[in-house]
């Protein structure tokens, strides 16, 4: 048993950098459609939609982090609209944005857009904020922390 | 290290290793979930002058051109483009594009991204034995920086002239080297005079475009280039501009297209399409959001504005193409209707005065965006689908 342990040790580094994200979750339409309805959402929570080559989506992601570091309770939901891949959980792991992570997995990309938000067209970033309290905003495109914490119903740092 | 201390150690290891299993496992059933690759659809098609129907699409690190005889019911074995491996960008605003030369030789272009994000290159192969086989790709840019080149849109015109106009960053890199500011990207092209051998150094069209929606090409009556692709106009504005080029390939004009004033500090991924009569009159189809919904859009552009503006399809059409023989225009798009996605037409008889609507296909899978291809005096549908595959339909 005792020379196990350096083994162990070992393995528990290696586990504890896999351990320190959530992982990327396939998502379809049923799940989609839980995650755009505001009665489920018990607290203020964000829903990012973002992609890999959207670059204005990870101003939203850095300002949604740093809201995040600076309000525990607020909950940052990534939703990647690109199919599911492991490399989509570098560029979340650089912004240390913690909360559940979503990509389109096998179900219809247009079902799952439709199912998160009817009124989605595909331009990107778009972000729900929700209250807590049932209600919801949609935004399309770069937001400042005035609007986004006007949506959530939290008070701007 | 006394008793105490190694079973806490022990107990912090295992502990730290049934987390890491945890972790594993979900991540497993993450990936089980997605075991087979994703077939990758966005794809390009065109009729040869032979009356077949070439397509292009990526497979892995190849780009593949299929060819059938029969408008799409039988495909020939697949022919490789690239013979060396290499990364393909192929969604559907940004995937393979194919062409044919005034001395008949098939080209097949794509984006190859670098290892910096937003990095790319714009490659192209030249057909040889009609297109049985493929020279090896060249890079079309001089500019070798490590940057944005990418979203490229490919003509052929008279005299065995090849134009390739793509979305380019090297205005924005240097404008942030300086410090100063700089709205979005800028459109580039470059011209062969040999059916796509060699190219003549790239020249700027105009800065400051948007940045991943695809670019539409056309040639103008007079069998000039022109192109149109979403601009970001002052400050925020991302409507369309319309560039002529001479056919000798130097910029002639560009304008502003469409007048919707979308603002939006974002990413629409939503190009246009356009097609010229022979007239002169331009025919285009384009995405905007007006008044708070986004909608495809149909009009005839002028200079300083739009003839016959309506919108095209219900509330979810999207990523519609145009085509045009003679009186005869065909507009294509996709729209998903709440469960499954379907592929409209119009068809115009009297030069776009007119439009019938038809009902061609429907899917329950992922599809790639429609095209609308012309075969002499002929117009048709071509949709890819992950389930029924590349597809025709003609609209007569």
């Amino acid at each position: 048993m005792m020379r196990m342990i350096p083994v162990l040790i070992a393995v528990t580094m290696l586990a504890g950098t896999a351990a320190a994200a959530a992982p990327i979750v396939p998502i379809d339409r049923a799940a989609a459609r839980d995650l755009g309805d505001a009665r489920r959402h018990r607290g203020p929570t964000i829903i990012a939609l973002w992609s890999t080559e959207c670059l204005y989506c990870k101003r939203n992601l850095k300002l949604f982090a740093d809201m995040q570091r600076r309000s525990p309770n607020l909950r940052v939901i990534t939703v990647a609209t690109e199919p599911w891949s492991p490399a989509l959980a570098a560029p979340l792991d650089r912004l240390k944005i913690l909360g559940d992570r979503y990509a389109y997995g096998d179900d219809m990309p247009e079902a799952v857009a439709y199912a998160i938000d009817p009124q989605w067209r595909g331009a990107l970033p778009h972000t729900l904020f929700f209250d807590g309290r049932g209600g919801r905003t949609a935004m399309t495109g770069i937001v400042d922390e005035a609007a986004a914490s006007h949506a959530l119903g939290i008070a701007q740092r | 290290m006394g008793p105490h201390r190694r079973f806490q150690r022990l107990a912090r290891a295992c502990l730290g290793i049934a987390a890491g299993l945890l972790a594993a496992a979900s991540q497993a059933q993450a990936a089980d979930k997605v075991a087979m690759p994703k077939a990758e659809l966005g794809s390009s098609a065109l009729f040869a002058r032979d009356g077949s129907l070439i397509a292009v699409a990526k497979q892995g690190e190849h780009v593949m051109l299929y060819r059938s005889r029969d408008e799409g019911r039988h495909w020939e074995p697949p022919v490789v483009v690239n013979v060396t491996p290499e990364p393909i960008s192929a969604d559907g605003e940004n995937r393979p594009k194919v062409a044919e030369t005034s001395e008949g030789a098939l080209l097949v272009s794509w984006t190859r991204p670098l290892a910096k994000p937003y990095a790319g290159e714009i490659r192209l192969a030249r057909g040889i034995d009609g297109g049985a086989r493929f020279d090896s790709p060249i890079t079309v840019h001089r500019d070798r920086q490590e940057i944005t080149h990418r979203f490229e849109s490919m003509l052929t015109g008279p005299a065995n002239r090849v134009y390739l106009a793509w979305i380019d960053k090297r205005d924005l890199e240097s404008a942030k080297t300086a410090g100063k500011r700089y709205r979005g990207a800028a459109v580039y092209l470059a011209m062969s005079e040999d059916g796509g051998q060699r190219f003549q150094p790239e020249i700027k069209l105009a800065d400051h475009s948007c940045e991943c929606c695809r670019i539409a090409g056309a040639l103008d009556a007079d069998g000039a280039p022109l192109f149109l692709w979403r601009h970001v106009f002052e400050p925020n504005e991302r409507d369309h501009m319309l560039a002529k080029v001479s056919r000798g390939g130097t910029p002639v004009s560009a304008h502003r297209a469409t007048f919707d004033r979308w603002k939006v500090d974002g990413c629409p991924h939503h190009g246009p399409s356009l097609a010229v009569a022979p007239t002169g009159v331009v025919h285009a189809v384009w995405f905007n959001q007006a008044h708070g919904a986004g909608r495809v859009f149909y009009g005839r552009l002028r200079e300083g504005g739009v003839d016959g503006q309506r919108t095209v399809g219900g509330e979810r059409a999207e990523h519609a193409d145009l085509a045009l023989a003679d009186q005869r225009i065909a507009i294509v798009w996709k729209e998903f209707d709440g469960e499954r996605t379907r592929l409209h037409a119009e068809v115009s008889r009297d030069g776009g005065a007119t439009f019938e609507s038809r009902a061609l296909a429907v899917t329950e899978r992922a599809s790639d965006q429609p095209r609308a291809l012309r075969r002499g005096g002929e117009l048709f549908a071509f949709w890819r689908t992950e389930r029924e595959g590349m597809r025709v339909f003609p609209l007569q």
